[in-house]
């Protein structure tokens, strides 16, 4: 069953919303573990994003694109998580305020 | 089947809502997952059973389950002091909601697909035309246009079989990249994770005392 055209800019709108809430977390959330998972979230959306077009379109590309996210979105929380854990391991607060070495 | 997509869409935002303004973050992580686990049943309802099977493994199974471990290693603390009215906050606020705006109004409006290829449209690359050159009398009424494919062409043969046609015949070169990638990201990992010695200790001179009063204690 294919979305039909009184849905589609419903599901649009669910996915900006949510990517605007990803957005939003990354700017006002201090703790980089919920700031990874926000990122999750406008990944997720975009997703959503992704696959409405596809189901609306009739064209199975979107769904291989959101595949390659899904992939790249593990990749991402891998080498982000393990940068937590050694940021944790010399003894910083989880704080994305406080992380700002590159800076100097 | 429109009021089961209402019902899922509104739920997900609301879980949404709890990833971001939880102060727990373990609270925020079993909203993303409710978030995600939703999202899935989305994609199932949208006819991409494939996609639904591949964010509960990957997303519900995996990520997540990793988040919640590294939350539970490094159990880090509420926030204490959300940043509320603050200039940046503000500004990104707006910011954000513009960008959203814009992502929407372009989606709904400015990209067209043209199947015909007949217009005047100076761009008319595999059907896709963008902006307003494609918008012809009877297309104009319909802002979404009506698409000249059968209904559900893509299913035909099975969502797996489809998707496995494109991955492996048209994007072979995308999904072998993406192989690279994954394993890139797990040596990185493993490279990030090991265990050396890194840098100062926390408090050289809190050891020392710690030691000392070992040796006190033995005497």
């Amino acid at each position: 069953m294919t979305l039909s055209q009184a849905m589609f800019p419903w599901l649009l709108l669910t996915a900006a919303f949510l990517f605007t809430l990803g957005a939003l977390g990354v700017l006002i959330r201090r703790n980089p573990l919920v700031v990874f998972m926000c990122i999750e979230l406008m990944l997720n959306a975009v997703n959503l994003a992704l696959v409405g077009y596809s189901s609306y379109l009739n064209s199975e590309e979107g769904q291989v694109f959101a595949f390659m996210v899904i992939v790249v979105a593990a990749a991402e929380v891998v080498v982000g998580l393990g940068l937590l854990t050694r940021v944790f391991s010399i003894g910083r607060e989880l704080d994305v305020d406080d992380l700002d070495e590159l800076k100097q | 089947m429109n009021v089961l997509l209402a019902i899922l869409l509104i739920l997900a935002a609301i879980s949404a809502l709890g990833v971001v303004f939880s102060s727990q973050t373990i609270y925020s992580a079993l909203s993303l997952v409710l978030t995600v686990g939703l999202l899935a049943v989305v994609f199932l309802v949208l006819n991409a059973q494939f996609l639904f099977v591949v964010q509960l493994i990957v997303y519900a199974g995996a990520v997540m389950v990793l988040f919640v471990f590294i939350i539970a290693l490094l159990d880090p603390a509420a926030e204490d002091r959300p940043r509320f009215l603050d200039l940046r906050l503000i500004l990104g606020v707006l910011a954000v909601a513009a960008l959203c705006t814009a992502v929407f109004v372009a989606a709904r409006n400015d990209v067209t697909y043209d199947t015909s290829c007949t217009t005047q449209a100076v761009t008319c690359m595999h059907g896709y035309t963008v902006g307003s050159l494609a918008a012809t009398g009877d297309q104009a009424a319909d802002p979404f246009h009506t698409f000249g494919f059968p209904e559900n062409a893509v299913n035909r043969a099975g969502n797996v079989q489809t998707l496995a046609n494109q991955l492996f015949h048209t994007y072979v070169l995308p999904f072998e990249i993406t192989s690279l990638l994954l394993l890139v990201a797990a040596v990185g990992a493993v490279y990030l994770t090991r265990r050396v010695a890194v840098g100062p200790r926390r408090d050289p001179q809190a050891e020392q005392r710690w030691r000392d009063d070992l040796v006190e204690g033995a005497e």
